[in-house]
């Protein structure tokens, strides 16, 4: 009796809800949307930002999505951006997660709190991990932590996510490591093809690449999952001290929510679901993800709410690891 | 060598009708943009990539690449008619391309860029088909410590463009390498010169330098005389170094005019030979870019020619050099591109988006398995370069119109189109008001005769010596210069400043035959 009562009542709310959310999805009827890409045009992030407007229009029936680059100071001039945006949700973008790093250390220029950001869903996991190149003497992770003189690292310039990730890496597993700083895109990796750097730490996505063609190997994985690239051995291995592990687990969220989707603070709850449940539609669209196969980017989608979440917790680290952080990064 | 490919695929493009049939819209879409100040290459790029969304790789790959090897063919049109060139490699063909025009000689400046733009394209494009086999190890020898040698080496040059004053071009070329330390100190990461804007982080862009040093000033200079350049005999014999009866000058283009510019072309053979082979070689190298090698390759004319103080007054083979090195540099910069994914010049960075979303993976495998994309691709610049002149000269005597319109269409036209450009690149609103402020001081340079050219080349090369010498230091410690290469290049900056005492003192001795 109570079963089929329950059963009612539940079929009941979701007939009336229906009509309800039609309604919704079309609230962006004729409506033009600016999704915000927090780099110049080409590379990375534009793709995955283009892909994404182009499905999210797709799924907001009668909007339009356009792709509006607002490059600058490594992210921070989009994130600024969106984070001042009227939050009627006709303003939202991406931006790299690694501007999780500017927060903690409180940079000059940054004008957002990451935690108050509508978060409208993430795209990918941003696996990190340390490529050696073949050429260098260092066969496995173990010769570079044996080695007395320092290493030579590729890194892109000093305060961005990938020069950050490198100082954790050398802090967190004691390595002595020189960066070069200044490579962007393939660079650092023409860097060791002439044989002047031994390795680089950045996503495992933009160095496959270079590892197909039999210039490099993972040495390590700092982030991801066993089956994210298999038979790497883990960074979990080889920290042993409280210092290093905090600093782990800070990359390790990084990775796990990379190329975010997020809008001002303040979208109403209403218009924030709308847009939460079009994107995670897009992210399971057949045709985007048979486009994304194409262009070689790996989808990894989870919801806006588990985000936020997962954001706040990065954010919410003790003194103790900002202070390793910092250390850290401008040592 | 894959002559057969080579051939193949020059076959396939050739006998495709849509293949030539976009090349035909890409064409005219690149000029366009080129020509029109502000605009250029990397916003039509940046604004046709949708449109290549869905088309399959070769097509797309071709359409863009027709599109952007012809804009620096386009863009010479308004550095030479009106003094207003639409980029840093333009900046050089203003030079001299602007001066002729006002001697009245437009049509053989634009004839000489339109000749020396297409064979320098050609020569690019062969010269890099036939190097294909060893391109790896040659792009593979130069490191930081050579690009900041090759930056020196450039910045050597601003002593040879500096005109009349040596203290002058000093001050300014000075001034760019100033301007070019605006942003974030690549060793450490704090802002410099940023005066707490956020916006300046990242530096001060070539666009809006070569604005504000160009576009605005000849705008300002024509509203104060109050008409399209305005030819009175006596300037021109002025200019000239003639006598003031001088036949008066024609403001028409003709294609008499145009022929005989193209006639100059051949006549400077061997300057368009080496200044397209070293300017393919500049622009092959990663890390120094096609900005640079333009810039380069005008040096080069300049020192190498027996008479450099006619240049910047409206001497032909200043064009020459300038539109050969703007156009061989394309092919140069996209075998980097293709190969290791690393941009060559700043609008092949865009190109590699765009390529990467066509699905083309860059890597030595373009030579193995994909070559017939990369000679596609080669055919597509040739041919694109080709198309382009054969329109340009047809439609030559309209576009001379330019030079002579009224000053009330021409500035608002410019200011408006270089503004746009300078805001929609960045989306930076405060760039605006920096161009004004800027184009100011342009237009006081001006005025008062000092040297422009310098200041583009401190700000061009500043960024890449100053990095480059960073990452060398990092790399090889500060006996970087020991390096083969180096040593080879430390000559040739010896040489080149060596060359440039020993002339001035020479033509000190010399009675001056122009005064």
């Amino acid at each position: 009796m109570l079963k089929r009562f329950v059963a009612t009542a539940l079929g009941l709310t979701l007939l009336l809800a229906a009509p309800a959310f039609a309604a919704d999805s079309e609230m962006f009827k004729g409506k033009t949307i600016t999704y915000i890409v927090a780099t110049g045009p080409g590379g990375g992030y534009d793709t995955y930002g283009r892909l994404i407007a182009r499905y999210l229009q797709k799924h907001l029936p009668g909007s339009r999505v356009l792709v509006r680059n607002v490059p600058g100071a490594g992210h921070i001039v989009g994130a600024n951006t969106i984070y001042a945006a009227k939050p009627d949700g006709l303003t939202i973008g991406m931006f790299n997660t690694g501007l999780i790093y500017d927060q903690l250390l409180k940079r000059d220029g940054v004008l957002f709190d990451l935690t108050k950001f509508s978060w409208i869903g993430k795209a990918a996991d941003d696996t990190r991990a340390l490529m050696i190149s073949k050429t260098s003497p260092f066969k496995t992770i173990d010769d570079m932590i044996k080695a007395k003189a320092p290493i030579k690292f590729a890194a892109a310039g000093v305060g961005s996510a990938a020069y950050n990730d490198t100082r954790i890496l050398a802090d967190a597993l004691h390595l002595n490591v020189q960066i070069i700083p200044g490579f962007t895109g393939n660079e650092g990796e023409m860097s060791m093809l002439r044989n002047e750097v031994m390795a680089e730490v950045g996503t495992a996505e933009s160095m496959e690449q270079f590892v197909k063609q039999g210039h490099g190997f993972f040495a390590l994985a700092l982030s991801g999952d066993a089956a994210s690239l298999p038979g790497v051995p883990r960074a979990s291995q080889y920290v042993k001290d409280d210092r290093g592990k905090r600093l782990l687990a800070l990359v390790e969220t990084l990775s796990e929510i990379g190329r975010l989707t997020a809008g001002p603070p303040g979208i109403p709850a209403n218009v924030l679901a709308v847009q939460r449940e079009a994107l995670a539609a897009a992210m399971k669209d057949p045709q985007l993800l048979a486009e994304a196969k194409k262009l070689d980017l790996d989808i990894d989608p989870a919801p806006g709410d588990q985000v936020a979440l997962r954001i706040k917790a990065a954010l919410n680290q003790p003194p103790e690891t900002v202070a390793a952080l910092k250390s850290a990064a401008g040592g | 060598m894959h002559l057969d490919v080579a051939f193949a695929t020059l076959f396939d493009l050739l006998t495709t009708p849509r293949l030539l049939f976009l090349m035909a819209i890409a064409v005219p879409m690149g000029v366009f943009f080129g020509s029109t100040p502000g605009l250029g290459g990397k916003l039509g790029l940046v604004l046709l990539i949708p449109f290549v969304y869905n088309m399959d790789q070769l097509t797309g790959a071709v359409f863009l690449c027709a599109m952007h090897a012809v804009v620096h063919t386009g863009g010479s049109i308004p550095s030479i008619l009106i003094g207003v060139p639409g980029d840093g490699p333009a900046a050089a063909t203003a030079l001299d391309g602007y001066a002729m025009t006002r001697k009245g000689e437009a049509g053989r400046a634009l004839g000489a860029s339109f000749g020396a733009s297409t064979v320098g394209g050609l020569l690019g494009a062969m010269f890099l088909g036939l190097s294909l086999p060893i391109l790896e190890p040659i792009i593979l020898n130069f490191s930081p410590a050579e690009f900041f040698l090759l930056a020196i080496l450039g910045i050597t040059f601003i002593a040879t463009l500096s005109g009349d004053s040596f203290v002058k071009g000093m001050i300014v070329g000075l001034f760019g390498l100033m301007c070019a330390f605006i942003g974030l100190d690549p060793s450490t990461g704090s802002p410099r010169f940023t005066f707490g804007q956020i916006w300046l982080w990242d530096g001060l862009s070539v666009i809006v330098a070569v604005l504000s040093m160009f576009a605005v000033p000849e705008m300002i200079s024509l509203g104060v005389k109050g008409r399209a350049y305005d030819i009175s005999a006596e300037t021109a014999a002025k200019l000239q170094g003639s006598s003031p009866s001088a036949e008066p000058v024609s403001r028409k283009v003709t294609y008499a005019q145009i022929f005989q510019g193209m006639a100059d072309v051949a006549h400077h053979k061997w300057l368009v030979l080496r200044c397209s082979l070293l300017v393919a070689a500049i622009g092959v190298i990663p890390g120094l870019g096609g900005d640079a090698a333009a810039w380069m390759a005008y040096g080069h004319t300049v020192q190498s020619s027996k008479h450099p103080e006619r240049f910047g007054k409206g001497e032909v083979a200043g064009v020459i050099g300038a539109e050969t090195g703007s156009c061989a540099k394309e092919a140069g910069s996209l075998l980097p591109t293709l190969f290791f994914g690393v941009p060559g010049s700043s609008g092949m960075a865009i190109m590699l988006g765009a390529f990467l979303m066509l699905g083309i993976q860059p890597g030595p495998t373009m030579l193995t398995e994909h070559v017939n994309i990369v000679w596609s691709l080669i055919w597509a610049l040739v041919i694109a370069n080709i198309l382009a002149v054969i329109m340009l000269i047809a439609a030559g005597p309209w576009i001379g119109r330019l030079g002579t319109m009224k000053a009330s269409f021409l500035i608002p036209y410019v200011l408006v189109f270089a503004l746009l450009g300078c805001y929609l690149y960045g989306g930076i609103w405060q760039n605006l008001i920096l161009v004004m402020v800027m184009g100011s001081l342009g237009y006081l340079f001006k005025r008062h005769d000092w040297p422009r050219a310098p200041f583009i080349i401190g700000v061009i090369l500043g960024k890449i010596a100053e990095d480059s010498l960073q990452k060398a230091i990092g790399l090889f410690g500060a006996s970087f210069f020991w390096r083969p290469i180096s040593l080879i290049l430390i000559a040739m900056i010896l040489a080149s400043v060596g060359f440039y005492l020993w002339r001035s003192r020479r033509s000190n001795k010399a009675v001056p035959s122009h005064a």
